[in-house]
């Protein structure tokens, strides 16, 4: 699929709904390309990466979002005073 | 397929634009345009129920003053008029004799999707094909939405 180039499979509903499958890229290219159509169609509203999105040899990882907690500790020392 | 997005398309443009997706929406609608002078057997003393529906999303610029900013369509007795409001948005105003207010309504807010939709599908393709896609397969489905492949090249 990849060799053939980028293609883009496109519904519009009868509301306007407009829902994009791209194959046949991977990495960062998918992404821009994914960026370009939400350029010119307006509001994104959601974004799925599939597993062809990573093929091995591209430099491009789908990491899941983390959450850090700080954890703030408050000593109390036991003053003789 | 290596993603997939879901997206709300905003109506960001000049008259011209709009009207083109109008005109399309007549046509797949199966409603007629009219000019305003043609618009004389609507002006009667009658009651004519009327719906006012906005379009979401929509901003259209302002033209020259003269240009008229208002395109009328009928089906039946009942007139579509879908023009720009002075702060940009387009209205749609539904108004007949036969159809209930709630199915004016829904016949208001089915134009205001349809077109959302042509302008979308008009802006996507004329970018796309200034960017050398080609469109390999395009449909209408049985619920009205359009369904197209495109890909890179000839």
């Amino acid at each position: 699929m990849a060799s053939q180039g980028p293609q883009f499979d496109i519904r519009i509903d009868a509301k306007g709904k407009m829902t994009v499958a791209i194959s046949g890229v991977t990495g960062e290219e998918c992404a821009k390309l994914s960026d370009m159509i939400a350029m010119i169609v307006g509001h994104e509203s959601s974004r799925e990466y599939t597993s062809e999105y990573r093929v091995p040899g591209t430099n491009v990882r789908i990491t899941p979002t983390t959450t850090q907690e700080t954890h703030s500790h408050i000593r109390t020392i036991d003053r003789p005073w | 397929m290596s993603s997939v997005c879901v997206l709300t398309p905003v109506i960001v443009g000049a008259w011209p634009a709009v009207a083109a997706a109008v005109a399309s929406v007549a046509v797949s609608m199966g409603m007629s345009i009219v000019l305003p002078e043609e618009l004389h057997g609507f002006d009667t003393t009658r009651e004519r129920k009327k719906v006012i529906t906005e379009v979401p999303n929509s901003d259209v610029l302002a033209e020259e003053l003269g240009i008229n900013e208002k395109i009328s369509m009928v089906q039946g007795d009942t007139l579509i008029e879908i023009s720009r409001e002075a702060e940009g948005s387009i209205r749609v105003c539904v108004t007949g004799e036969t159809l209930s207010k709630s199915e004016l309504a829904k016949l208001g807010d089915q134009v205001a999707g349809r077109i959302v939709q042509q302008f979308a599908y008009h802006r996507l393709m004329e970018e796309l094909k200034n960017r050398n896609y080609t469109i390999v397969e395009e449909s209408v489905e049985r619920d009205n939405s359009i369904q197209v492949r495109v890909r890179m090249g000839s």
